[in-house]
């Protein structure tokens, strides 16, 4: 019985890789990159739920995070030669460390504060990026396409003895990382960091005196989720061939707060749930209506809506649903 | 184990659903070239629908309307257009998935006035690698035209923001030889092309740049900006700015009393219904006698009140636009876009294929859109892909815009 | 000189719009403890409804002025009572989403309602300008000030002075308790919004003559605001003005004589006031500082 349930989540989890693996047979190429961008979400939102869901930390700057770690990918590529996929790790640890410098002072802040001060944060990206322009390219942004080493833009790859356009590259990309990030996420979170993270959201007051290091703990739950971010936005320019202070904006975080809400806390069926709205969103509120400002009144409507109908996300659902089987 | 699977069941069929949506999808009918049949032609256009530059999706909208008017009338050549507009909420990234989903799933024929300097540049890469007309780019960034070479595919449509601000600039050095000028420009691609314009334009006289101020589009307000300006002593002032801080611009100036010999702005600065808005009843000094760029017909202007074009223009707006404001002069814009892809296609003839088109609209030279002003042409080459480059100056009098002297032209990058 | 001291003339006058919207986010969080991320938009929604009344159906400026802050008032108590309140028994983040949904919403609904046309707006000083000493200074900035300023003082005497604003207090501080003392508390919290929203609706109304409306109208005022609220204290009235007009006139001098600042990063200096005091002194220039108990 027990070990039924140890295996449940493999199980899932080995059903939903081999799905991955296969599916691009099933699709079109240009479907594939939209997938792909599912994965993308899919780790961005991977550190809000770490942060929020376990530590209780609300920030609603993630996408500056993602900015940076797209930024490190873009330079990296244009001023340091160095190819697209050896970018990634790198920019998950800046962006980790930079994570974990503004744990440092978060620690100060508490709830609304911190969402104040993370909102501020994600406000501000788009300025600072521009005002460096030596090197972040100011305005203009950094173009990706067709520079060399960036995989697959202009011909196919051979991977694995199998040749991949660009958006079959893209997907295969994305969604390994995705995969491990997820089943990575998922060792630490079970861990003895998992528990000090939940201790210190249900009550901090109660963690400090268990000794649970708040600090320590509170800090290294921000770098993590930001270095998950910092993946996302790497990945994103890779997907996106560029970048510029505009593919950043407020909205890009405000966007993935809505995934986390939507997909709700905790569960990779969530993440995935999170992760397809955020990308699919703007597209199924065109077919409602083309006139200007509609998409975005589609979006406020179905954020409001959501907290009446699923306040927990899809993960709640899915929670329920799970309470409801049991009987 | 069985319950846990289920569980996670239900985001694999969302995924495999959206999967075999697509793959039954995408079926296309193959001719010559995608986005194009015996009777119908697919276009797509990105434009911001949402976010803070919605003001400009009237640009889109002019150009839709007119493609259903031309539909009405049977089409180009027996093919009725269909214009996809996509929102891109004027952010890059969203500009290039949209891109990618009308190159590759919807299968467009070209993609026509894109709108936005950086969103232009986003998509440049792919779609000449793609081989996939970038028709009438709505930007006038330097780069659009003057790289041809390298973007066979690319071509531009107004006249480029450098060579609005070299006009003024050559206005200013051959009538106002000494002037002291202030400029107030967007940080951005946009107004630092406009600025880079006006210093050429004044090269070799003795007109100066005295102080140059820029602004970001967050900006609350440009009072500051402005005070700053004043306080340069300059006697010329340059607005090289969008609708929201022209205006601003303008009653600033005013309200700090500040009273330039002489106020110049490029066309978006000064569309008239900024500049009634601006003129504050008329009040405000520093918006008369301003002169500024002009290559479209203006809605507003009682000059072409009995223009057979602008009669047109009225009526496809009423018809296929009901609700918008026809007043608005970035629906002329649009419009005067959709008319020359009608032409180009109409050349390229029956059998219509992206690398005609593209052969086409590098070698225009057509002197009969009507909603240009008079004798202005499009004309490109291999080496030059701005068909517009001409344009007229206009000096506000009273409450309208009256144009002046003759035709100027600007050659060169 | 002259040149400095206009600066600081522009600072005050940017500033006291600061300060009009922050005296709201001050309102709201003071009365029912939430941030309320839509406060611009519904100030931007009230301001497009007095432009309506006024230009399409020609109605003079103070009963249109008089109507919108009546309808704000009842649109914002309604906002509270059917959005905001079934959301406030669960988390915080709840309420925080609630509001940002509320911003798109609006923002999106402007949009379609009025288009992305920039429009004027009556202002109800004149527009005339007195010259001091080489110093512009134009009426209507005078105006903004004064009301922003009488609007400060009218809400102290709110909560410092009369029994409303006492059982307003109470139910943002402690609802369980004040409920046992016979505080309505829903009706109090409901009544914060209404207020909060005429007040968001006078702030768009003063700072549309100036900056001009169009759906983004509030957007960047904003950020602004929060940055004075938090500098000047988020719970102090007094703290919103002190602090909206400290940064009006701080980042126009930090813009104008310090060069990396420059136009770009007015802004994120904004922004880095609300980090700074944010970790410094939370409870900013004003405030009292929270204790939190076991």
């Amino acid at each position: 019985m027990r070990l039924g349930r140890q295996l449940a989540p493999v199980a899932a989890f080995v059903v939903l890789a081999v799905v991955v693996l296969v599916l691009p047979s099933f699709v079109s190429a240009f479907r594939a990159q939209q997938l792909a961008y599912v994965a993308i979400y899919l780790v961005a939102l991977i550190g809000p739920n770490v942060l929020t869901g376990y530590t209780g930390q609300i920030s609603l700057g993630h996408g500056a995070f993602m900015a940076v770690g797209g930024y490190t990918t873009a330079i990296l590529m244009t001023d340091y030669g160095m190819k697209d996929v050896w970018t990634i790790p790198i920019a998950a640890l800046l962006t980790g460390a930079v994570g974990f410098l503004f744990g440092l002072p978060a620690l100060r802040l508490s709830g609304l504060y911190l969402a104040l001060a993370t909102f501020a944060i994600a406000v501000s990206a788009p300025a600072v990026i521009k005002r460096f322009e030596g090197f972040t390219g100011g305005g203009s942004g950094i173009n990706l396409f067709g520079v060399p080493e960036l995989t697959a833009s202009l011909t196919p790859v051979e991977v694995l003895g199998r040749e991949l356009v660009f958006n079959d590259w893209l997907y295969y990309l994305t969604w390994t990382v995705a995969l491990v990030g997820y089943v990575l996420a998922w060792l630490l979170l079970r861990g003895r960091t998992g528990l000090a993270f939940r201790a210190v959201r249900d009550s901090e007051t109660a963690a400090q005196s268990s000794g649970v290091s708040l600090p320590r703990y509170k800090t290294l739950a921000f770098g993590v989720s930001a270095a998950y971010a910092g993946v996302a936005g790497s990945l994103f320019a890779i997907a996106t061939t560029f970048v510029n202070p505009d593919t950043f904006p407020i909205a890009l975080s405000i966007l993935l707060l809505v995934g986390v809400v939507v997909g709700g806390l905790g569960s990779l069926v969530g993440l995935i749930a999170g992760a397809v709205f955020i990308q699919f969103l703007p597209i199924w509120s065109q077919e409602v209506s083309r006139s200007p400002g509609a998409p975005t009144v589609v979006s406020g409507l179905i954020l409001i809506a959501l907290m009446f109908v699923l306040p927990m996300g899809v993960a709640g659902l899915a929670g329920r649903l799970r309470t409801l089987t049991k009987r | 184990m069985i319950r846990k699977l289920t569980l996670a069941l239900p985001a694999l069929v969302l995924v495999l659903v959206l999967g075999a949506g697509a793959a039954l999808a995408g079926s296309s009918r193959t001719e010559a070239d995608p986005g194009v049949t015996s009777t119908s032609i697919l276009l797509g256009t990105t434009s911001p629908l949402s976010g803070s530059a919605s003001a400009y999706a009237s640009v889109a909208r002019g150009a839709d309307a007119y493609f259903k008017y031309v539909n009405s009338k049977g089409g180009v050549l027996g093919r009725k257009i269909t214009n996809t507009i996509v929102d891109d909420a004027y952010n890059p990234a969203q500009t290039v998935q949209a891109t990618r989903k009308l190159v590759e799933q919807d299968k467009v024929f070209a993609i026509f006035n894109a709108l936005g300097t950086e969103h232009n540049e986003a998509i440049r890469d792919y779609l000449n690698a793609q081989k996939v007309p970038q028709l009438f780019s709505a930007s006038g960034a330097t780069t659009f035209g003057s790289e041809a070479a390298k973007y066979p595919y690319t071509i531009g449509f107004q006249p480029s923001y450098q060579s609005e601000g070299w006009v003024l600039g050559k206005y200013l050095a051959r009538t106002q030889g000494t002037a002291k000028v202030a400029v107030i420009f967007q940080n951005d691609d946009y107004g630092k092309d406009l600025l880079a314009g006006l210093k050429k334009g004044i090269q070799r006289s003795k007109v100066k740049v005295v102080a140059a101020e820029p602004y970001e589009v967050t900006a609350a307000d440009v009072q500051a900006q402005v005070a700053k300006l004043k306080a340069s002593g300059a006697n010329t002032f340059a607005i090289f700015a969008t609708p929201k801080f022209a205006i601003q611009s303008y009653v600033f100036a005013s309200r700090l009393n500040w009273k330039p010999k002489l106020t110049l702005a490029n066309a978006v600065s000064s569309a008239s219904n900024i500049m009634q808005i601006a003129s504050e009843g008329g009040t405000n000094k520093v918006v008369n006698g301003s002169v500024s760029i002009v290559f479209l017909k203006d809605p507003t202007d009682p000059k072409w009140q009995n223009d057979a074009a602008m009669k047109l223009y009225r009526q496809v707006m009423k018809q296929y636009a009901p609700g918008a404001n026809a007043s608005d002069v970035y629906h002329v814009y649009g419009m005067a876009a959709a008319w020359t892809a009608v032409e180009a296609m109409k050349k390229v003839g029956k059998n219509l294929t992206r690398a005609g088109l593209v052969k086409v609209v590098g070698n225009l030279s057509i002197s009969t859109n009507p909603f240009l002003l008079p004798g202005i042409g499009l004309k490109t080459s291999q080496s030059d892909h701005f068909p517009i480059e001409q344009m007229l100056l206009q000096r506000w009098q009273k409450s309208s815009w009256k144009s002046f002297g003759g035709l100027w032209g600007y050659r060169g990058a | 000189m002259a040149d400095f001291m206009q600066q600081v003339v522009a600072g005050l006058a940017s500033g006291s719009i600061y300060a009009s919207l922050a005296l709201a986010l001050v309102l709201i969080h003071r009365a029912t403890g939430v941030i309320n991320f839509a406060q611009g938009e519904m100030a931007t929604l009230s301001t497009y409804l007095a432009w309506t009344l006024t230009t399409n159906h020609g109605w003079s400026y103070w009963p249109a002025f008089v109507v919108t802050l009546l309808v704000s008032f009842f649109g914002g108590a309604a906002v509270h009572q059917g959005v905001v309140r079934p959301n406030e028994k669960g988390s915080l983040l709840r309420v925080v989403i609630v509001t940002i949904g509320l911003l798109l919403l609006i923002n999106g609904a402007v949009t379609m309602i009025w288009s992305g046309e920039v429009r004027a707006v009556q202002s109800p000083f004149p527009t005339r300008t007195v010259e001091i000493g080489g110093v512009a200074i134009s009426i209507q900035d005078i105006g903004t000030i004064g009301v922003v300023l009488g609007t400060m003082v009218l809400l102290w005497l709110l909560f410092q002075r009369t029994k409303v604003g006492l059982a307003m207090r109470a139910a943002a501080v402690n609802p369980a308790e004040a409920r046992l003392v016979g505080v309505r508390v829903t009706w109090m919290l409901s009544l914060g919004w209404g207020l909060a929203a005429v007040l968001g609706a006078i702030s768009g109304m003063l700072a549309a003559p100036s900056v001009f409306l169009d759906p983004n109208l509030m957007a960047a005022i904003l950020i602004y605001a929060f940055a004075a609220a938090v500098l000047g204290g988020i719970d102090s009235p007094v703290g919103a003005i002190v602090g909206g007009l400290t940064l009006g006139v701080g980042l126009n001098l930090l813009g104008t004589y310090v060069d990396f600042v420059g136009a770009d990063l007015r802004l994120p200096g904004a922004l880095l006031v609300i980090l700074v005091v944010l970790l410094v002194k939370p409870s900013g220039i004003f405030g009292k500082r929270e204790v939190k108990r076991v």
